[in-house]
């Protein structure tokens, strides 16, 4: 249990970071700020999870924003009332149609589904090596897209899937990140993790001295699954509305850029990312519309927040392999500044004395 | 008969296609241990560069062809000079990320600078015919494709057995390191087997093309996930794996295509990719990889 | 011809070569000596460039090669042999004898080197169009000497080349590089068994710990047991 208090301790400086944005927003902020900051904490969520597999396995995933898929759309299916859901999917398999949960009891499946499915598929995955791995991830997303679209009687198929009862608001997706932040940094200063880590150097070395790799990067794969799930949750129930191409490409590179910009290494390097993309996207998705700046008439421009996304990704991989903070958290950091100073002023304070 | 016929010609034009796709990202692996993530923008690139050249200066269509096979080549360099050099000794996953980011860099500049909706690209006719062989009636891309991706793997065989930078491409998949202590330069291995690379996906982009007479940002990606598929169920960086691989991939894919019912046959890619994600459970290495060994070249 | 001053060799914060200064001359066949982990393949490989100096100079006929990338200087007549042999298993003999000319303009004088190696190692002949990875060790060794020759280098180095063959193999191959040096090549090889490499040699530096511990004419080293047994542990017991 020392090692949940030290978490719960190294949790605290993020956690007061992503407090105080969200007391900054709620307080200064007009709807429309509001519901970036949601989306914000919304996206923070599923970096979070996706660094768990990320950041620990050395693996790249694109198959994660299916996760959240899964989980939003469980809970969309769940929670929706029955009125409506005769309308939206009125001939869903199971009598899904006839039955109707409270949030809680829908979330907690919802998480379940994912976590399930993650399981299953993870068993899969960590089998596969490397590139492997790597592009069974993306096989992943697409099937799960294409059930999504082609399952009409259960998902609607590409058509929205809405009128899902909203019931989270900023504080939810501000609790959720928290209890992210909280589990990725349990699961980064684990055994697992710590094992994880060390094999992701050197796989046939760690499994050549009996690290259980496999296994390791299943555990990571499915935690990293479900709280990216938590982060579906929250987007069902916050927006009301769904559709598959929410949890498709552009989400997949959305989550990848915040996380290779902040560092996949560390915890504190997927919130770091995922704070400098929120704010950065603001500014290209103004001039995507093409405003008037500066007595300029910029022309529409869509597609300019994906151009930088990409070129992010690009330009970190040249010019910063491992992210603005390089892998470290924020206590790492911290504590060698806080050191720092004290060195600095020891020779003056023995001045003093004399 | 007839039918069975035009499938099995269709099976071999698509399985063709994939492994087209599939050799040119092998090559380029067995190299630089790079998974060329943005092998489909080489097609769409070619795409744009027909429709651009159409809409300019070039009246026939037949001209438009080695046009979109050097636009795939001289991209394929491109892409190598300006965003893979940087990269170059990273770990694998780094070079697929880079090349994720390049990807979608060409994608949303393409939305930026033409637009999100198709634009037409104009094929010659005959490509879209049907001609009568032995009796049958078949299309001509599938039996132009067919016959292309032949010529083309012979080709490549000729070129890697053949000439010194083909045999350099083959030793540098095992050994950079002593091929560049034979004097010969990396730079000109690796950008030669991105042109190659670049060669077999504009000669599939023609084809791809063809079919669909249109272009649009997003077009390559479907194209080269199934040649990633089929790199990975043949056993990543093994050429004669990757051509294997697309071959049974596109073979799976047509006989699948005839023979769901309807009401799943929208399910078809993703049956495929769990037939392939079982083969894979059963042999993780792919069909003809090999397990890698502590010490080995990852 | 080959000329080290002061080379050193970093991986990370491991020092393995130590501001090594050394000389070869032309014509001259040079032994490089030392226990495992003195840091001899490092400083080979740093001379062609296949890991890079971390300080110090390195010139090969009156030119400074240290930042020249490994084809440059291979192209400028030096070349190497790595440890473990390393020739291209999946290719066939005549592949790789064919990869080692790749970069020559002289078609004439290339078929006629490719002989000459054929002729000294006949071996290579019988085995011509086998793929090199069904040749034995020594054989192989033959062919990444062979491979190395036909780029027609002036100078070659040689790491290891005995390492895990038979006597009677390794003595065929020390005769051969007697051969060779007549014809004119200059040699720096890489030995762990020293005796017999001081026995062909002119001069023999001794590396341990990534130092030079000793340099001289390999028969003053040869002849003093005290030497050998200071330097190298093997002394006549
Ligand atoms: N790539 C590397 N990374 C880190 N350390 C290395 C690397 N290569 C060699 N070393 C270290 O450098 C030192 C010298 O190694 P080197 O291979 O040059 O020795 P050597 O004299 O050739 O030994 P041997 O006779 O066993 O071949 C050793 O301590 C070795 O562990
Ligand atoms: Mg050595």
């Amino acid at each position: 249990m020392d090692l949940v208090r030290q978490t719960l301790l190294r949790t605290l400086i993020p956690a007061a970071i992503l407090v105080a944005i969200a007391i900054l927003v709620m307080r200064y902020g007009q709807p429309y700020q509001i519901r970036v900051g949601y989306v914000f904490f919304i996206n923070l969520t599923m970096v979070v999870g996706l660094q768990i597999f990320m950041g620990n396995s050395g693996t790249a995933s694109f198959g994660h924003a299916a996760f959240s898929g899964i989980a939003a759309y469980t809970v969309a299916i769940l929670m929706t009332p029955l009125m409506l859901k005769r309308t939206l999917i009125p001939d869903a398999p199971f009598n899904l149609d006839q039955v109707v949960l409270g949030p809680i009891p829908s979330i907690i499946l919802a998480l379940l589904v994912t976590g399930v499915v993650a399981y299953v598929v993870g068993l899969a995955i960590s089998r596969l090596k490397g590139v492997g791995a790597e592009i069974g991830t993306l096989a992943f997303l697409v099937i799960v897209h294409v059930v999504f679209t082609n399952w009409i009687e259960l998902f609607r198929g590409p058509r929205a899937f809405y009128g899902i009862p909203i019931i989270s608001n900023l504080w939810w997706g501000l609790g959720a990140s928290i209890i992210a932040v909280f589990v990725a940094k349990l699961f980064r200063d684990s055994k697992y993790g710590v094992q994880l880590r060390a094999s992701s150097d050197n796989m046939l070395a760690a499994k050549a001295m009996g690290v259980p790799v496999d296994r390791l990067r299943l555990i990571a794969w499915t935690l990293s699954g479900i709280v990216v799930g938590a982060g579906g949750v929250l987007l069902a129930t916050n927006l009301g509305t769904i559709a598959p191409t929410s949890f498709y490409f552009n989400q997949t590179f959305l989550m990848m850029a915040m996380l290779l910009l902040g560092g996949m290494r560390s915890v504190s390097g997927a919130v770091c990312g995922t704070i400098v993309i929120a704010l950065g996207s603001e500014i290209t998705r103004t001039l995507e519309s093409g405003p008037v700046l500066l007595g300029i008439d910029f022309p529409e421009m869509f597609g300019l927040t994906g151009f930088f996304l990409g070129a992010v990704i690009v330009l970190v991989m040249a010019f910063r392999r491992e992210g603005i903070l390089a892998g470290e958290e924020f206590e790492d950091i911290w504590d060698d500044m806080t050191r720092r100073l004290r060195r600095d002023k020891a020779p003056a304070a023995a001045l003093d004395e004399r | 008969m007839e039918y069975v016929i035009q499938q099995a010609i269709n099976a071999l034009s698509v399985g063709g296609e994939y492994a087209l796709l599939a050799l040119g990202l092998a090559i380029v692996f067995s190299i630089m241990n790079l998974v060329n993530f943005a092998h489909g923008e080489l097609i769409t690139l070619g795409g744009y560069a027909m429709f651009f050249a159409a809409a300019t200066f070039v009246g026939n269509p037949v001209l438009l062809l080695p046009i979109c096979v050097l636009t795939a080549v001289v991209a394929a360099m491109l892409f190598e000079r300006i965003a893979f050099r940087p990269v170059r000794n990273a770990p694998a996953t780094t070079g697929l990320l880079t090349a994720f980011g390049v990807s979608i860099v060409i994608q949303n500049a393409l939305v930026i600078f033409v637009a999100t909706r198709p634009k037409p690209v104009p094929v010659p006719s005959w490509m879209q015919g049907t001609m009568s062989f032995g009796g049958f009636n078949l299309p001509v891309v599938q039996i132009l494709e067919t016959g292309a991706t032949v010529c083309a793997v012979a080709g490549l065989v000729l070129l890697l057995t053949r000439t010194n930078l083909g045999l350099a491409m083959r030793a540098a998949a095992k050994d950079f390191t002593v091929v560049r202590l034979m004097g010969i330069q990396a730079n000109r291995v690796i950008l030669g087997a991105f042109a190659v690379s670049g060669f077999l996906a504009g000669l599939a982009a023609v084809f791809i093309l063809a079919r669909r007479g249109a272009v649009d940002p997003l077009m390559g990606f479907t194209p080269v996930l199934k040649a990633f598929v089929a790199c990975v169920l043949g056993g990543f960086g093994s050429l004669l794996g990757a051509a294997a691989g697309g071959l049974v991939l596109g073979i799976l894919e047509v006989v699948l295509q005839a023979t769901l019912p309807s009401d799943v046959a929208g399910f078809r890619d993703a049956i495929v990719f769990l037939l392939v994600g079982a083969a894979l459970i059963w042999r993780p290495t792919g069909l003809l990889g090999t397990r890698a060994e502590l010490g080995d070249k990852e | 011809m080959l000329s080290l001053s002061d080379v050193s060799v970093n991986y990370g914060v491991i020092q393995a070569v130590r501001g090594v200064s050394l000389n070869v001359e032309e014509g001259e066949i040079v032994a490089l000596l030392g226990p495992n982990g003195a840091g001899k393949t490092s400083l080979v490989s740093s001379v062609v460039g296949i890991v890079p100096v971390s300080g110090g100079r390195v010139t090969f006929k009156g030119e400074d090669i240290t930042r020249v990338p490994v084809e440059g200087i291979v192209a400028r007549g030096l070349t190497l042999t790595p440890e473990g042999r390393r020739v291209f298993a999946g290719l066939s003999v005549a592949e790789n004898l064919r990869l080692g000319a790749a970069t020559r303009k002289d078609p004439v004088a290339t078929e006629r080197d490719l002989n000459t190696y054929l002729d000294m190692f006949p071996i290579l002949k019988e085995r011509y169009h086998q793929t090199a990875s069904t040749l034995s060790g020594g054989e192989q060794q033959m062919l990444a000497i062979a491979r190395a020759l036909m780029s027609a280098p002036t100078m070659l180095m040689l790491d290891e080349p005995s390492l895990g063959l038979a006597p009677r193999i390794v003595d065929r191959i020390f005769e051969l590089m007697l051969e060779m040096k007549k014809s004119g090549l200059t040699m720096l090889v890489v030995e762990q068994n020293a005796s017999e490499a001081l026995a062909f040699s002119d001069r023999a530096y001794v590396l341990a710990s990534g130092s030079v511990v000793y340099e001289g004419a390999a028969k003053d080293l040869a002849a003093s047991d005290q030497l050998m047994e200071a330097y190298l542990g093997t002394g006549v017991a």
